[in-house]
């Protein structure tokens, strides 16, 4: 995380930094054939040409160590800062010399140098970065004003050598100077202090999710002692529901399968909400190559009989050129699986379903499209939710666990996918899912 | 009819076990410890032999079957393995239930029961025998 924010943050002031080198070759052009001043314009262009070339080695250099990751990166990534600050304001500097030196007013795009530097480095770097810009500003003026340096004068603009003006100049290097450090005592204040808010969120952030670990954690505890349970009582349940010490008169029977039944649902649920809190828990899943079209092909073989019995139509639409996708095969199954049986259970009978699956280059697309019930619209953003039900499922089936969509972004997200659905109530679902290669 | 030994810390399991059992006329053993299994393995030869995974103790019961599996005199006795899979190894134990050397059982059936699945899995086996 914070790795990725320092590379973030670096590539930011290389973007910046081709803005400025074409703000400046545009504002030279300006000057140069509207406002027809005469100054030395080989070294105005070659500066910011220089600035794109070290701008250029610069992005090739961050995505090399972005991409090795190394360990030492943070400090390399603090060094490169501080350098490519230095290199803008001795750049920047050289610019306004060629142009009017202190009779320049661009000199206080120092400004702006010094805001970056608050962002992006340390307090103390920051007023060493201002320290480095007044020695510099310094530097020029004073070898300037003792004609140890020549100076182009900003002819037509200001004054004749208003440069060689004492007051102005020491007056205008007092306000430059200390509109610098000002600068950078404020934007560093602000800095910090959204340096610290990030800090204390990430920390809450962590908390949260050590809070839910410890919910999950006791979940699967719970839920495996009723389980052990459950499944005993149904062991015990089935052999006398089946007659096996002796035939059971109509009510007795009538009771036990009831109770049996219930038995059913009660491991179901236990099952799903085991399965979606064991894969919450786990730190990471088994990824091998796999076909997704054999594992949707064994899905549809699945759920067939379920969708003929009512008398639905299935439909399969699978691009051959998919070839196989890395993931956790079983749970991909079974996720699919589970839209399907879905599918099935909220579509009326002679309904139709319809299973694509599209190669989209580096990941898959696979599409389920049916014509059942739908989700009402204003329940479409819940229906992730774990043990959420939409109004018109629990009418056809009064006790699902309300486990199953959740399950499924569950494992489409743990393979760095996305699930999502369209839908029209009374019209039928579009579940999406969209599923990276590798 | 066979002499079937069933090793299970559950005893109501184990009751509903015997019921479905004893409906075939089977003679049903019992041990509710690892321990106590494998001096009755060897002590009363059964045909069959019904082992709980028992997970308290993680993969205790897949060490019983090892050490059945590995004595010359009870490695013949084919053994069905009780197990509420998918909940407790987790989704792996299927697909590496082929591989012989991993997993020294003949066969498995979930908990809980279904008295039929269990009655055919337990005529498939003693059959092989």
């Amino acid at each position: 995380m914070k790795y990725e924010g320092l590379l973030e943050r670096i590539n930011w002031l290389i973007r910046l930094r081709w803005i400025a080198v074409t703000g400046v070759i545009i504002t030279v052009l300006v000057v140069q054939k509207i406002a027809r001043l005469s100054l030395p314009f080989f070294p105005l262009y070659l500066i910011p040409a220089l600035i794109g070339l070290y701008n250029f080695l610069f992005f090739l250099y961050v995505r090399h160590i972005g991409k090795k990751q190394a360990p030492d990166f943070e400090t390399k990534a603090n060094i490169i800062a501080n350098f490519q600050i230095a290199l803008d304001l001795f750049s920047l500097t050289a610019l306004i010399h060629f142009s009017g030196g202190i009779e320049n007013p661009f000199i206080f795009y120092f400004i702006f140098h010094m805001i970056i530097a608050s962002i992006l480095l340390s307090r103390k770097e920051s007023f060493l970065q201002a320290t480095f810009a007044t020695c510099l500003f310094i530097l020029m003026v004073g070898l300037e004003y003792f004609n140890i340096l020549g100076h182009y004068c900003l002819k037509g603009f200001v004054v004749n050598d208003l440069y060689i003006n004492k007051i102005y100049m020491l007056g205008t290097s007092f306000v430059f100077i200390t509109t610098l450090y000002l600068a950078v005592y404020m934007a560093s204040s602000i800095s910090i202090r959204l340096k610290d808010r990030e800090k204390s969120l990430r920390e809450a952030n962590l908390l949260l999710e050590e809070k839910d670990r410890i919910k999950s954690e006791y979940v699967l505890r719970v839920t495996h002692d009723i389980k052990e349970h459950i499944s005993a009582i149904q062991s015990c349940i089935e052999p006398v529901a089946e007659g096996m010490l002796g035939e059971l008169n109509p009510r007795q029977k009538d009771l036990i399968h009831r109770a049996g039944k219930r038995t059913n649902k009660l491991i179901f649920f236990i099952k799903a909400l085991l399965d979606i809190t064991r894969i919450k828990l786990s730190k990471d899943i088994d990824m091998k190559e796999f076909s997704i079209v054999r594992t949707i092909e064994n899905t549809i073989a699945l759920i067939e009989p379920r969708a003929k019995a009512k008398g639905i139509f299935v439909d399969c639409r699978i691009e051959s050129t998919i070839g196989l996708i890395k993931g956790a095969q079983v749970y991909i199954e079974e996720t699919i699986a589970n839209l399907l049986i879905n599918s099935v259970k909220y579509t009326p009978a002679s309904g139709k379903i319809e299973i694509a699956a599209m190669d989209r280059g580096d990941s898959v697309l696979i599409r389920i499209t049916d014509t059942g019930i739908g989700i009402p619209r204003d329940e479409i953003m819940n229906i992730f939710d774990e043990f959420y039900r939409a109004r018109n499922a629990k009418e056809i089936e009064k006790d699902g666990s309300g486990l199953g969509l959740s399950m499924a972004k569950q494992v489409v997200e743990r393979h760095h996918g996305r699930i999502w659905v369209d839908s029209e109530e009374g019209k039928g679902s579009v579940f999406s899912i969209m599923l990276p290669k590798k | 009819m066979a002499r079937i030994l069933i090793i299970d810390d559950d005893p109501d399991v184990v009751e509903a076990m015997r019921v479905i059992l004893e409906s075939k006329n089977h003679k049903v053993i019992s041990a509710k410890s690892g321990t106590e299994g494998l001096k009755k393995v060897k002590l009363e030869k059964p045909e069959l032999i019904l082992l709980d995974v028992m997970m308290e103790t993680m993969d205790k019961g897949f060490d019983v079957a090892r050490e059945i599996k590995n004595d010359e005199d009870t490695k013949n006795i084919p053994i069905l393995m009780l197990t509420a899979i998918k909940d407790k190894i987790g989704l792996d134990f299927r697909k590496e239930a082929g591989d012989e050397t991993w997993l020294p059982v003949n066969d498995y059936v979930e908990k809980p029961l279904k008295p039929q699945e269990l009655l055919e899995k337990v005529e498939r086996l003693l059959k092989i025998k």
